[in-house]
Formats: C-alpha cells, sequence, structure tokens
C-alpha cells in the first residue's frame, strides 16, 4: 500500500492516520491515504468498513454527530482541515458532497441549483450562467431547459441524483465526495453518473464510495479497500483489481465475502 | 342402525365443520365488534359537535344582524351590539400571537436544532411541558401579579395579551418542535454540505419546510386565546365598556367575558337569551374562520413545498 502512496507526486488531499471513535467503538484505524488532483479514488469495502465514515472527515461532516471524536491530520491543499482556525463553512464550499440518496430541496429546479451561489452571496444578474452551467455540467440541461420554475422533486430519482449533483457543481467546489451516489438508482441512470463523474474529473478531484465494485473498476483511477475501519490497500485501479497485493482484498473484489 | 350410524357419523363432521367455521367467524365477528366501537366513538365525538354547532346556529343566527356586529351594547347590555367584545377579542389574539409566535418558534429552534441532549435542556422541556397542562385560573393570577401589578401595566389589554401569550407559549413550541423534527435531515445535511451555515440552512431550508405545522399549531392557540376566560378575567377584560379601547394600557370587552356575564350576571338573562347565543355563534365564527384560514395557509405551503 506505501507504493501507491509513492506513486503520487503532488496529493491535493493527504491524510495521516486518522483515527475515528463513535464513542467507544472506533470507526478509522490509523488511515493514511494520498488522493491526487483531477483524479477519480474509489473506496471500496462491506457495509460497516468505515468507507463512508472516511469520506465524511473530509468535509467534516461528522462534526455534526454527537461524541464522534476524531484524531490524526487532514490536509487539503496545504491546510489542516481540523486546525484551530479552519472555518468548517468554507471547508465545505471547497469540498462538495454528493449524498446517496437523492435529496434535492423541496423548491423548484432552478431554486435547487441557485440556492448556494445566491447565500454564498453570488449577483443577481450571474445567477442565471451559474445556474445553466451548473446543469450543463451535470449533463441535465437539456432535459429541464424548459421548465427550470418546476418542482425539483417531479423529476425522476436519476435526474434528481443529476440535480444535486448540479447544486454542488453551483457552489464551485475543488473537489467533490460522492457517497453511493448510485445505489439508489437504476443502471440506465447509474451510467449516466458514471459518465458524467468521468468528465467531471478534469476540472474536480473526485472521491467516491461505492459498493459496486464493477463501478470502482469503470470509473476510477485509484482504489481504497477498507476492511473493519482499516484501510487495506490503496493503489491504482488496474493494479487493485488484477494484482491485489492483500489476500483479504483479493477475497472481497473476487466476491468471497462482503 | 346402518343408516343410524351414518347419521352420526355426518353430525359429527359437521360439528367439526362448524367448529372450525366457529373460528373463523370469531376473528370476522371480533373485527366487526371492534369496526362497530371505533366507528361508535367517531360518532359520539362529530355527534355532539354537530349537536353542538346546530344548537348555537338555531339559537345564535336571529340575533346576528350588521347592527349586532357594529353597534355598542345599549341599555344595561339588553339591546344593541357585541361590537367592542368582538373588537377586544381579535385585538387579543393579535396581541398575544405577536408576542407568543416569535419567542415560541425561536425558543423551539433553539431547543430542537441547537441545544444538545443535556439535563438543562431536559429540565427546560419538562418546564414547558408542565406550562402546557397548568390551569389557565392560574396563568391568570400569575398575570395579575406580575403584569398588573409588579411591572404597573394596570388591569389591560397589554396585561391580558402577555398573560395569553405565555398561555399558548407551551402549545407553540411543542408545534414548532413537531414541525421541525418531521423536516428529514437530509435537507439539513445537503445544505450544511453546500457550506452553508447552520443559521441560513435553518433560515432558508428548515423553516419553510416546517411552516405547515408551525401554523397549525399556531391556530390551535389563536382558539384558545379567543375563548380563554379565566386569564383575562384578573388582568383587564371590562364588564361593560360601551368604547374600543384607546390605547394597549385600555381596558376592554371579549367575548367569552361577555357571554358569560349575560348568562350570569346580566340584569336581565332572559331577555338577553339572543344575545348570548348570538355572542357564541360570533366566536365560534371567528374561530372556524381562522381555522380555515389556516388551512388555506397550510395548503399553499404545502403545494410549494411538494410535487
Amino acid at each position: 500500500m506505501t507504493e501507491g502512496i509513492q506513486n503520487v507526486s503532488k496529493p491535493q488531499i493527504k491524510v495521516e492516520n486518522l483515527n475515528l471513535w463513535y464513542g467507544e467503538k472506533q470507526a478509522l484505524k490509523n488511515v493514511s491515504m494520498n488522493i491526487p488532483k483531477n483524479s477519480i479514488t474509489a473506496l471500496i469495502g462491506p457495509s460497516g468498513c468505515g468507507k463512508s465514515t472516511f469520506i465524511r472527515c473530509l468535509n467534516r461532516m461528522n462534526d455534526l454527530i454527537n461524541n464522534c471524536k476524531i484524531e490524526g491530520k487532514v490536509t487539503i491543499e496545504s491546510d489542516n482541515i481540523y486546525g484551530p482556525d479552519v472555518d468548517v463553512v468554507d471547508l465545505r464550499k471547497s469540498v462538495g458532497m454528493v449524498f446517496q440518496k437523492p435529496n434535492p430541496f423541496p423548491m423548484s429546479i432552478y431554486d435547487n441549483v441557485a440556492y448556494g451561489p445566491r447565500i454564498h452571496g453570488a449577483n443577481r444578474k450571474d445567477l442565471d450562467g451559474i445556474v445553466e452551467q451548473a446543469l450543463h455540467s451535470a449533463a441535465i440541461w437539456d432535459e429541464v431547459s424548459d421548465r427550470l420554475k418546476s418542482p425539483a422533486l417531479s423529476l425522476s430519482g436519476g435526474q434528481q441524483q443529476r440535480l444535486c449533483i448540479a447544486r454542488t457543481l453551483a457552489v464551485k467546489p475543488k473537489i467533490i465526495l460522492f457517497d453511493e451516489p448510485t445505489s439508489a438508482l437504476d443502471p440506465i441512470s447509474t451510467l449516466r453518473i458514471e459518465d458524467l463523474t468521468m468528465n467531471l474529473k478534469k476540472d474536480y478531484t473526485i472521491v467516491i464510495v461505492t459498493h459496486n465494485m464493477q463501478q470502482a473498476a469503470r470509473i476510477s483511477d485509484y482504489t481504497g479497500f477498507f476492511l473493519m475501519g482499516e484501510l487495506i490497500e490503496f493503489g491504482q485501479t488496474k493494479q487493485i483489481f488484477q494484482n491485489p497485493r492483500e489476500k483479504s482484498t483479493e477475497d472481497y473484489i473476487t466476491g468471497r465475502f462482503g | 342402525m346402518e343408516l343410524n350410524a351414518d347419521v352420526k357419523e355426518s353430525d359429527h363432521k359437521a360439528t367439526r365443520v362448524q367448529g372450525g367455521l366457529n373460528f373463523r367467524l370469531n376473528a370476522k365477528t371480533s373485527e366487526k365488534i371492534a369496526f362497530a366501537f371505533l366507528g361508535l366513538s367517531v360518532l359520539i365525538v362529530v355527534g355532539f359537535v354537530l349537536v353542538i354547532l346546530a344548537y348555537i346556529v338555531y339559537n345564535g343566527y336571529n340575533a346576528i344582524n350588521i347592527g349586532f356586529l357594529t353597534e355598542m351594547p345599549r341599555l344595561m347590555m339588553t339591546q344593541g351590539g357585541i361590537y367592542p367584545a368582538i373588537v377586544g377579542t381579535l385585538y387579543l389574539i393579535i396581541g398575544s400571537m405577536t408576542v407568543a409566535l416569535p419567542v415560541g418558534v425561536m425558543v423551539a429552534i433553539y431547543l430542537n436544532e441547537y441545544a444538545g441532549e443535556t439535563r438543562t435542556t431536559w429540565l427546560i422541556e419538562m418546564a414547558i411541558n408542565n406550562l402546557a397542562g397548568t390551569p389557565s385560573v392560574v396563568f391568570g393570577l400569575f398575570g395579575l401579579a406580575l403584569f398588573v401589578k409588579y411591572f404597573g401595566f394596570g388591569p389591560s389589554l397589554l396585561s391580558s395579551s402577555l398573560t395569553l401569550s405565555l398561555l399558548i407559549l407551551p402549545v407553540i413550541i411543542r408545534a414548532t418542535e413537531e414541525a421541525l423534527l418531521t423536516v428529514p435531515k437530509e435537507y439539513r445535511e445537503s445544505s450544511l454540505a453546500l457550506g452553508v451555515s447552520k443559521w441560513q440552512t435553518i433560515r432558508h431550508v428548515v423553516l419553510p419546510a416546517a411552516i405547515p405545522g408551525i401554523v397549525t399549531g399556531s391556530v390551535l392557540s389563536i382558539g384558545r386565546v379567543a375563548g380563554e376566560t379565566a386569564p383575562i378575567l384578573f388582568t383587564g377584560v371590562a364588564y361593560f365598556l360601551p368604547r374600543l379601547p384607546d390605547s394597549v394600557y385600555s381596558q376592554f370587552m371579549a367575548l367569552p367575558y361577555h357571554l358569560f356575564v349575560l348568562a350570569t350576571a346580566g340584569t336581565n338573562i332572559a331577555k338577553t337569551r339572543s344575545i348570548q347565543y348570538g355572542t357564541a355563534l360570533v366566536l365560534l365564527i371567528i374561530v372556524l374562520g381562522l381555522n380555515l384560514v389556516a388551512v388555506l395557509i397550510r395548503r399553499h405551503y404545502r403545494k410549494k413545498l411538494k410535487v
């Protein structure tokens, strides 16, 4: 696994000895990982292995959970995001997140995308442009351009998820975290989201949690395998899937458990 | 003999079958009995409401005309209208809601969104629950001591409105808390994940989604404000005052107390019979009308929020 880290010359996200406890229970054990810029990093592993917990450390969503204790260091572009003078709100502006269940706000399609920029003080004149661009980038503009004022909840599940991606893009993050973004979607919607993530990596750094190994193999450049809160193996996706170093990685990938 | 034996056997079978049937019938019967009791309970409740409504409407509608709604009471309240009582009740609603609604909603937001599950929070919640169960006459005495005497507002619209706002505060806090709880946590998470602060999230996502529930709770409390007598009895309502209150420090008339006065302490109870029913009817119409407004507001917001 150390080789995987050394392969990465200039990591955008650098995680060092991350430990996390929910009360007494340790959910992450000494996780270290370097995530390079403009790449897709997939995190795989069985349910409860800590992959979602890990991704939520990168935008400090775990702060919302009571008695969650975190030790270690997460550096994003040379800033320690757990440092004392870090503004969590600013951090989350540059590290966006798309959730498992499509969760647009009960507002119009337009207002959903405009929500972030509006609150962050975007000029009213620029708003239309921002919204259109975000919807374009999320590959949903053609489907909704003629009904921007209709409720977001009237869209299909797959469309809602792309709308949520547009909503995230509108805030102009540098990194986007996807937490099992397609597990509630049908195969066709899933494919569209996968295509979309591959297009997005030229502008963004993407970390995606998935329990679908084919998905990880299809879209990611790097893969990390988690088991019981530990990062068992991390490296280039090709290497992980074709030539895993660890026995448990091989067992998981070949479907012997999980 | 053979025949007999046959009969016996089939008898036996029949009993067995019947036994089986009985068992099934029992499930069906118990279903029917349960349904009958549940339905009956509903009928009783609805029936009583309808009977009361019909009785008041039947006895009161004759009294209601433009004069009744817009004139001062005359001749020891045996003639004329109930205009000052209507205005007084409306003022009470406006006054107490102006205080209780913002304070109650803010308390609920604090308790639900900011306060952790600490001992202090638990104590506050307990206090609110107890406040909700306190008899209204106790609120009246408290208002008399605090607002009328200690703050020196005197018996006035202000004292009464403040007393009533204390009375409905727990109702509004509870309703708002319930409404906030129904807002999915996904809304909060995805807003926070966009780099939106907690307060902005509450202000722009959580509160709008909670408004239908908050409105419902508020209207329930409007019904109480319009109907309560004990809290205003000590703090400012007038027995008879043939003019409108000219400031928040004035005394005032109110519908429920006017009704009480006419029915118990009036000089000529029989003569004012139709005025009494008319007053009750007006009070009912005000409360039902406000309920209707609440339903419309709720529907408007639901439409806006949902598909």
